[in-house]
């Protein structure tokens, strides 16, 4: 019997409750940080408060833009709570799908039957893609719904573009961990490799932000590549976009080879 | 075609481990062939070779006339594989699971899954991750022989089944014998393969040492012989019962006018029962062949069981 992508399906379909929750936690912080804006980002009190804080600090925190509406989206939504929702979200999803199947065992009936090993982790690899644009989306849908209530003025192409990038930000953490599960047949090497990514990448931009001694540290950060131009403000940078969209696409491909050259839960 | 496996020199090495050493066998079209050896002897990994889940180190492996590295999903189609230990997990439930792995394996017919459940007693609506180890092999069964492979390779199927079952699973491999499947199956214990199995291959330490048929193995095995006579001294009766050849460990003990013998005997039976003739018998016990006996004997002392 052949039904079309039956490993994608079962990858995809069989997660639902674990996509439902991280979308529901994505919209609870989308609900909670947005409508808040017209009192506290656009507020001369707030801003008097962020101009007392240490400079390295607003800095650090991206807070240094807080006061008009796409900066404050950038900074508090997509730059930090979204992104660690996302980061995780991803990462544990890379970890699980090759690696930690390996590691439980199953993944050694799966390889028993009719499919290929490139064609499992593809299959997977599409299904991680998949529900991080979903998630990516809803966050699109919710802040474009808020955008007149909260006073953002937000512009749809520039948030449009932020998406695409928030997206392919937690995607390279994802697929790092998919990555290093493949090649280790580890699920904790997938999720070490996928939050090296997501933490370094914001470590390496809060820090290199700080002073021109240490600005190189912000080319390695993937972080930076998405947000150092502010994308809900200033629209999206591009050809960041195609860096982080096409690492992650060759880290499943790496990944695939990995596992077609490899014994299986020996 | 004649041979569903054959191996010539399989050997696999984990970093520097090796672990198989070099282990040949042929398995016929339509047989069934049962491998024993102790935990850790390589049953294990011969048959994830033969999946290509496991890439030999060296050496020849032909599934189906086919080297599995080059199969492909076409020939991992025509198989069968019970995995030696089993998990699933996740919440779903049996059917939902069974839909999956038929979707990735051979054609299945209507009807069969629910016919295969049926026979061993397993609810297929409850979620995979509650069902006991007995239900979760019976699951693995089913998605084993779901779509009438022509192979089935089964790593210790009966672990977990309780005796009905395995009664009923002894009877779902001889119905696929009668249709021509034929089966490769492991166990750390003999009595289970003997039952069902043509040929018995008994692997230890990465080794084949011995490949016997069933009815071979029971020639070669040890009977426990217990007797009491009158009218003879424990001498004689001691000289007598040695002089026959395959008897041994004969212990002979007086007892009110008579002896009482035991002794084992190895191979044929017509030259005591000979022997016996000439005996005033009170009472003789001659034992079903010990094949457990015998292929513990092979697994400590491979060089004399290959002699």
């Amino acid at each position: 019997m052949s039904t079309t992508l039956p490993l994608f399906r079962r990858a995809f379909f069989d997660t639902w409750r674990s996509t439902l929750g991280w979308a529901a936690g994505l919209a609870a912080a989308t609900f909670l940080y947005l409508p808040l804006y017209p009192s506290i980002g656009g507020s001369a009190q707030m801003q008097d408060m962020i101009d007392a804080l240490p400079a390295e600090m607003t800095k650090a925190l991206n807070y240094d833009q807080i006061a008009t509406g796409p900066g404050y989206t950038q900074a508090t939504l997509y730059g930090l709570i979204g992104f660690l929702l996302m980061t995780i979200a991803s990462v544990g999803w890379g970890a699980a799908a090759v690696g930690g199947d390996e590691e439980s065992g199953q993944l050694e009936l799966t390889l028993a039957h009719g499919v290929t090993r490139v064609q499992v982790v593809l299959e997977r690899a599409l299904s991680l893609f998949l529900r991080v644009v979903l998630l990516a989306a809803l966050v699109f849908v919710l802040v474009r719904l808020l955008n007149d209530s909260a006073q953002l003025a937000i512009r749809p192409e520039n948030l449009f573009g932020a998406a695409v990038l928030f997206a392919g930000l937690a995607l390279l953490s994802g697929t790092a961990a998919l990555c290093a599960g493949a090649v280790s047949g580890r699920r904790t090497y997938g999720l070490a490799a996928g939050a090296a990514v997501g933490v370094l990448g914001y470590v390496f931009n809060a820090v290199g932000r700080q002073s021109e001694d240490v600005e190189w540290l912000l080319n390695l950060s993937p972080y930076h590549w998405a947000y150092g131009n502010s994308p809900v403000a200033n629209g999206a940078d591009w050809g960041a976009a195609g860096w982080l969209w096409g690492i992650s696409a060759a880290l499943v491909a790496l990944a695939a080879l990995a596992v077609n050259r490899r014994d299986v839960g020996a | 075609m004649t041979h569903a496996i054959s191996t010539r020199s399989l050997t696999k090495k984990f970093g520097r481990r090796e672990v198989l050493h070099g282990v040949d066998f042929t398995v016929e079209a339509g047989s069934v062939f049962g491998v024993i050896g102790p935990n850790g002897a390589g049953k294990t990994t011969t048959m994830r070779c033969l999946l290509d889940i496991i890439r030999p180190t060296s050496g020849e492996v032909r599934v189906l006339g086919k080297d599995p590295r080059e199969g492909g999903t076409e020939l991992r189609r025509r198989i069968g594989y019970l995995p030696g230990e089993l998990f699933l997990e996740g919440r779903v439930t049996g059917r939902k699971l069974l839909a999956h792995y038929q979707a990735i394996s051979g054609p299945v017919a209507p009807g069969r899954i629910d016919a295969l459940a049926e026979r061993l007693g397993l609810d297929l609506d409850s979620h995979t991750r509650k069902l006991s180890k007995g239900n979760k092999q019976k699951l693995g069964l089913v998605q084993a022989f779901m779509h009438d492979p022509e192979l089935l390779v089964l790593d210790e199927p009966t672990s977990g089944l309780d005796p009905l079952v395995q009664q009923e699973f002894h009877a779902m491999m001889r119905e696929a014998q009668h249709k021509g499947q034929t089966i490769f199956l492991s166990s750390h214990v003999l009595s289970e393969v003997q039952q069902t199995a043509d040929t018995v291959a008994i692997l230890r330490d990465g080794r084949i040492i011995a490949v016997e048929s069933v009815s071979g193995l029971r020639e070669g095995a040890v009977r426990h012989v217990r007797l009491s006579a009158t009218g003879i001294t424990a001498h004689d009766a001691g000289a007598l019962l040695g002089a026959v050849p395959g008897v041994g460990h004969v212990e002979v003990l007086e007892s009110g006018s008579g002896v009482t013998l035991t002794a084992t005997l190895e191979g044929e039976i017509q030259p005591l029962v000979q022997a016996l003739a000439s005996l005033q018998l009170t009472d003789l016990v001659l034992e079903e062949p010990d094949l457990e006996e015998s292929v513990l004997k092979m697994y400590s002392n491979p060089q004399e069981a290959a002699k």
